[in-house]
C-alpha cells in the first residue's frame, strides 16, 4: 500500500468515525426522549454503537488491501 | 370508569405509541438513506455533502433572523506543516547530535587547555 493511499485510508477512516459518531449521538437522543424517558443510557449505547461501526469499517478499510478478493464470474 | 372512557385511553395510548415509533423509524430511515450508517466511503462522502451545505444553511437562518454572525478570522496555521517541521527539525538534531557533542567537547578541552598555559 502506498504512502497516498493509506492517507486516504486515513482520512476516510477519520471522516466516517466522526459521521458515526454524531449519527449514533443524534439517534441515541431521538430515542431517549422518544422511548426511554430522558435517560442517558440509549444515548451512551447509540454513541457506542456508532463508535464500533466506524471501528469496524476502518478496519476492514486498512485490511482491505491484504486481503485477497475473488471474483466468480456467473455463467450466463 | 365507564366502557367509552376505558376504550378512548386506550386508543390513545396506541396513538400515542404509534406515534412514537413513526418518529423513531423515520429517524432512523433518513440515517440509513443518506449513508451515515453504511461503509467508510460512504460515511466521508455524507461529510463532504454536510461541509458542502453547511455555509449555505447558516447563511439562511442569518438571513432569517435578520444578524449578521461576525465574520471568521482566517487562522493560517495548519497543523500537518507545525507536525511535519517539527518532526524533521527533531530527526536532524537527533542526526547531528554525536559531531555536534565532539566539537564542543573539543572546545571545551582547547578552552581548559588555554586555560592552563
Amino acid at each position: 500500500m502506498s504512502e497516498k493511499e493509506l492517507g486516504q485510508k486515513w482520512d476516510r477512516c477519520l471522516a466516517d468515525s466522526a459521521i458515526k459518531f454524531g449519527t449514533g449521538l443524534g439517534l441515541g437522543i431521538v430515542f431517549s426522549v422518544v422511548f426511554f424517558k430522558r435517560r442517558t443510557w440509549p444515548i451512551v449505547f447509540g454513541t457506542g454503537l456508532g463508535l464500533g461501526m466506524a471501528y469496524s469499517n476502518c478496519q476492514n478499510d486498512l485490511k482491505s488491501h491484504y486481503v485477497l478478493h475473488s471474483k466468480v464470474a456467473k455463467e450466463q | 370508569m365507564h366502557l367509552s372512557v376505558k376504550f378512548a385511553v386506550k386508543i390513545k395510548q396506541h396513538i400515542l405509541f404509534a406515534t412514537k415509533l413513526t418518529l423513531a423509524g423515520g429517524a432512523l430511515y433518513v440515517a440509513y438513506d443518506s449513508g451515515l450508517l453504511g461503509n467508510g466511503k460512504e460515511g466521508s462522502v455524507a461529510l463532504g455533502r454536510a461541509k458542502d451545505a453547511f455555509p449555505p444553511a447558516v447563511e439562511e437562518w442569518m438571513k432569517y433572523f435578520g444578524f449578521q454572525l461576525p465574520a471568521t478570522p482566517k487562522i493560517e496555521f495548519s497543523p500537518l506543516d507545525a507536525w511535519n517541521s517539527g518532526v524533521q527539525k527533531s530527526f536532524h538534531a537527533l542526526s547531528v547530535a554525536p559531531s555536534t557533542a565532539s566539537d564542543y567537547t573539543k572546545q571545551g578541552l582547547q578552552y581548559v587547555k588555554d586555560l592552563t598555559k
